[in-house]
C-alpha cells in the first residue's frame, strides 16, 4: 500500500516539515553537547599541536623573541641524534614490556577474582589502591625500596639478592617495569572484571555441555566476549607507556647516565632545560605522529577481532 | 527541553570554566610583546586600586616571587613573609617556591612570554642568562652596599649589576676530623697526597668517598669543581675558547683530567652509589662508613642534622699542579623585572633583606651558609669554618661563577653528566663520553 494512498499531499508535507525541524533540533542539541569539548580540545590540544610543528621548523630557544625559520633541520637532526634514538628504544621497550604484562597479569587477577574466592571485595581495592597514588610517589616509593627496604631484608634474611635495579643500565628496566604494573595492574584488572561479568552465564554452561574443559572455555568463550575490554586495555596501555615521565623523575631521574631516559623526558629536557625549544617540538611531534599510528593500528586490528567475536 | 537545558548550562560552565582558567593574565606571542605584564597579582593590585607605583603611602601590595631554591632554601620564604609584616605591613609577598635544578629555567622560560614575576630569585649564573635579555632591572646601589664587593663581579653585565647576592656556598671536600687525626692522614694538596689517603682507606676497609651518582647533577656539581681547579684556574676564557673552536675537551688534557676524576671517586666509593640518595650519602659519611665527600656547603645542613657534634673539614681537591683553591658559590641572589610597576615596594622587600641583620643571621643559621652582606655573621657553629678562613687568608678561594657562566647548567653541564654517569657505568667509551661534550657546544653558553 503506498503512503499517499492514505495521507494527502498537505499531511505528507506536514510530516516532512516536521521531521525536518525534529532534525534540525537534534542537530542542534547534538551541537551543544560536542561544542564545549570541541573548543576545548582545538584550544588545548589542536592549537598547541599546530604551534608546535611551527616551532619544529625553527631554531627558538624558548625565550627570545626571534624563531628562526631552519625548515626541516630538526628533523634531519633527529636522525642523527643517537640521545633520541635511545630515548626512543627505552620507550619502545618499556611500552612492550608494560603491555604484555599488565595485560596478561591483569587478566589472570580478574579471573581469579572473578571465579568466586573469599574476599573477593579486599583484593580488589588492595590491587586497585596503587593506581590512586601520583606516579610521582610510586617512583619515590620503589627509589627507596630498592634503595634502602629490600637490601635491609636482605641483611635480616642473609640472602644476597640484587636489589640495586635503578643503579645499573642492565636492571633499571626491570626495576621501572615492577613499580609501574606495581601501580597500574590493579586498574586494567577492574575493567577485565567488569568485562568478565557481563559474559552471560549460558555461554559457560553451553560450551560445558559441548565437552569445552576450562582451558578451551577460557580461550573460546572468555576470550573473544572479552575483545572490548582487552581493546581498551591494550591501547591505554600502550599509548600510557609511550608517554611515561613522572615515573621516571622521581625514580630514576633518566639514569643511570642515560639509560632510562623516555623520550617525553628528553624532550622536555632538550626543550626546557637545554633551551632547544624549536628542536624539542621537532621531538614532540614524532611522538604525537607515533601515538597516532600505534593507537589507529590497534583499534583496526583489535576492532575486527571484536566483530569476528 | 530538559535536555536542552541541561546541555546549555553545560556547555555554558565548561566555556565559563575555560574562560576562568585562561583568563588570569595578558598572555602575549613573544616576550616584548608582553614586558608590561606582571603577572596574575600585580594585575590584581592593579584591579583593586591598589598599585603600588607610589608606594610611600601605606596602600597594599602583593608582589609576585619566583624563588629557585636549593635543598638547604626550603623554608627561607616564612622568615622573610614575618621580617617583611613587622617593617612594611602593606607589602605581601606571592611566592612561588621550585627547585632550582629543576624548574627554576622552565619558569622563567614560561614567564618571559608571559610576563615575570616581580621577584626572582635564583643563583649569580642566571643573571648572565637573562640580563642581556633586558628583562632584569638594575639592583640600587643603595642595597648593593650593603653586600660585600666580591659578590658583584659576575651578577655585573656591562658595567651593571641585576643580581644582589645573599649568601654563598663553599665546594671542595668534606673530611671527617676525627677519622684523619685517628688514622694520621695530613689533609692532602697534590693528586699523590690524596692517593695515599685513598690507598690507606682501602687498606683499612673504610670507604675513601661518600657519594650519591643516583643524583646525576651531584657528579654535574663536581666535575665544575674540577674543571675550575684543573681548567679555568689555568685558562679563565676555557669556555669562550671552546665555543670558538680552539680547544676542546676531546683535545684537551686538562678537561680530560677533570673528567678522569670521577672514575677516581667512581672506583673509591660505594657500590651503590648509583642508588644511593643525598640523605643516606649524607648519613653514611656521618656515622663513620666514608672519610671524604666531595660536596657543597648544601650537606652541611645533613650533616648538622644528623649530628650536631660531627666534626668535619674542607678542603679543595686537590688538582695536577698542587695549587687547587676551594669553590666560592654564589648562591641566593635576588633579581627583579625591568617592568614591575612596583619598583618602590620591590626596594622595601631588598631593604628588609639586606637591612634587617636578625633576619639574615636567622636565614643563614637555617641554610647553613656564608653571608655575603657586610657585618652579618651567622651564629651556628660551622666545623669547617676554621678551613675556610685559612684558605681564604691565602687567597686560595675562586668563583665557580666564573666556569658556570661560560659552561652553562642546564643542557651543557647536566647533560655532559648523563655522559660521564654511562661513562662511569661502562656503557659508553671515554672518548664517546668527550665527543658528546664536544657535539653539545652550542648549548654552552645561555646566549
Amino acid at each position: 500500500m503506498q503512503v499517499s494512498s492514505l495521507f494527502t499531499g498537505k499531511d505528507v508535507c506536514i510530516m516532512k516539515k516536521r521531521a525536518c525541524s525534529m532534525e534540525t533540533r537534534m542537530a542542534r542539541q547534538y551541537l551543544c553537547l560536542v561544542l564545549p569539548g570541541f573548543i576545548i580540545f582545538t584550544i588545548g590540544l589542536i592549537i598547541p599541536l599546530l604551534l608546535a610543528f611551527r616551532y619544529s621548523l625553527t631554531s627558538w630557544d624558548g625565550m627570545t623573541v626571534e624563531k628562526t625559520f631552519v625548515g626541516l633541520k630538526n628533523y634531519i637532526e633527529l636522525f642523527k641524534d643517537s640521545d633520541f634514538r635511545n630515548a626512543w628504544w627505552f620507550t619502545v621497550k618499556f611500552t612492550v614490556g608494560n603491555t604484555i604484562i599488565q595485560n596478561v597479569v591483569a587478566l589472570l587477577f580478574a579471573v581469579a577474582l572473578d571465579s568466586g574466592i573469599k574476599a573477593q571485595k579486599l583484593y580488589r581495592t588492595v590491587f586497585f589502591i596503587p593506581c590512586l597514588i601520583s606516579a610521582v610517589i610510586v617512583g619515590f616509593i620503589w627509589l627507596k625500596m630498592f634503595s634502602n627496604v629490600l637490601p635491609a631484608i636482605n641483611d635480616l634474611l642473609g640472602t644476597n639478592f640484587n636489589f640495586l635495579l635503578f643503579g645499573e643500565k642492565s636492571t633499571v628496566l626491570r626495576g621501572l617495569l615492577i613499580a609501574n604494573n606495581w601501580q597500574w595492574i590493579g586498574y586494567w584488572m577492574l575493567i577485565y572484571l567488569a568485562g568478565l561479568q557481563s559474559v552471560p552465564a549460558e555461554l559457560y554452561e553451553a560450551a560445558k555441555i559441548d565437552g569445552a574443559g576450562t582451558i578451551k572455555r577460557f580461550f573460546n568463550v572468555t576470550i573473544p566476549m572479552l575483545a572490548p575490554s582487552i581493546t581498551i586495555c591494550v591501547v591505554g596501555i600502550t599509548t600510557g607507556s609511550l608517554k611515561v615521565y613522572d615515573l621516571l623523575v622521581s625514580s630514576t631521574k633518566g639514569g643511570p647516565g642515560r639509560a632510562s631516559t623516555s623520550i617525553i623526558y628528553q624532550t622536555y629536557t632538550t626543550a626546557i632545560n637545554g633551551r632547544q625549544y624549536g628542536y624539542g617540538c621537532a621531538m614532540s611531534v614524532t611522538l604525537v605522529v607515533v601515538l597516532l599510528l600505534v593507537a589507529l593500528v590497534q583499534v583496526k586490528s583489535l576492532k575486527s577481532r571484536e566483530v569476528q567475536a | 527541553m530538559k535536555k536542552k537545558v541541561v546541555s546549555v548550562l553545560l556547555a555554558a560552565v565548561m566555556v565559563m570554566g575555560m574562560a576562568a582558567g585562561c583568563g588570569s593574565g595578558d598572555s602575549g606571542d613573544t616576550a616584548a610583546d608582553t614586558q608590561n605584564d606582571n603577572g596574575a597579582e600585580s594585575s590584581e593590585s592593579d584591579a583593586d586600586g591598589e598599585s603600588a607605583g607610589d608606594t610611600s603611602s601605606s596602600e597594599k601590595v602583593t608582589l609576585s616571587v619566583l624563588a629557585g631554591q636549593s635543598t638547604t632554601d626550603a623554608g627561607i620564604e616564612e622568615f622573610i613573609d614575618e621580617a617583611l609584616a613587622e617593617q612594611y605591613p602593606e607589602i605581601t609577598l606571592e611566592w612561588e617556591c621550585v627547585d632550582w635544578g629543576n624548574d627554576f629555567q622552565p619558569k622563567m622560560q614560561q614567564y618571559m612570554q608571559s610576563g615575570l614575576p616581580d621577584i626572582m630569585i635564583g643563583k649569580a649564573q642566571d643573571v648572565a642568562t637573562y640580563a642581556p635579555k633586558g628583562v632584569l632591572a638594575e639592583i640600587d646601589s643603595t642595597y648593593l652596599d650593603r653586600g660585600l664587593d666580591a659578590a658583584r663581579e659576575n651578577v655585573t653585565v656591562d658595567g651593571k649589576t641585576y643580581g644582589l647576592v645573599y649568601n654563598a656556598l663553599y665546594q671542595g671536600v668534606y673530611y671527617n676530623k676525627q677519622m684523619f687525626k685517628d688514622n694520621g692522614w695530613e689533609v692532602p694538596e697534590t693528586q699523590e697526597d690524596l692517593q695515599k689517603i685513598i690507598d690507606d682507606c682501602n687498606a683499612k676497609g673504610i670507604t675513601p668517598f661518600a657519594s650519591h651518582m643516583v643524583d646525576t647533577w651531584s657528579i654535574g656539581n663536581v666535575t665544575m669543581q674540577f674543571m675550575m681547579n684543573d681548567v679555568f684556574n689555568k685558562d679563565a676564557e676555557w669556555g669562550d675558547k671552546f665555543r670558538n673552536g680552539e680547544v676542546s675537551f676531546s683535545d684537551s688534557k686538562e678537561a680530560q683530567t677533570a673528567y678522569q676524576y670521577n672514575k677516581l671517586i667512581y672506583d673509591n666509593t660505594f657500590p651503590e652509589t648509583f642508588s644511593t640518595e643525598q640523605t643516606d650519602c649524607d648519613a653514611k659519611m656521618v656515622q663513620g662508613e666514608a672519610a671524604m665527600k666531595v660536596s657543597g656547603s648544601w650537606s652541611i645542613q645533613n650533616f648538622l642534622d644528623i649530628d650536631e657534634n660531627f666534626e668535619f673539614g674542607i678542603f679543595p681537591f686537590p688538582n695536577q699542579t698542587g695549587d687547587s683553591k676551594l669553590i666560592f658559590e654564589p648562591n641566593i641572589t635576588i633579581m627583579t623585572s625591568a617592568q614591575s610597576e612596583h619598583q618602590d615596594a620591590i626596594n622595601k622587600v631588598l631593604d628588609v633583606l639586606t637591612g634587617n641583620k636578625d633576619l639574615a643571621v636567622q636565614i643563614l643559621d637555617y641554610t647553613k651558609t656564608a653571608s655575603m652582606l657586610k657585618d652579618v655573621t651567622p651564629t651556628f657553629t660551622n666545623p669547617s669554618q676554621e678551613d675556610i678562613d685559612k684558605y681564604a687568608a691565602d687567597g686560595r678561594i675562586v668563583d665557580v661563577t666564573l666556569g658556570n657562566n661560560q659552561l652553562v647548567w642546564g643542557g651543557f653541564q647536566e647533560e655532559n653528566a648523563k655522559d660521564i654517569a654511562a661513562w662511569l657505568q661502562g656503557d659508553e667509551t671515554f672518548e664517546d663520553c668527550l665527543k658528546a661534550s664536544d657535539d653539545r657546544v652550542e648549548a654552552s653558553s645561555a646566549n
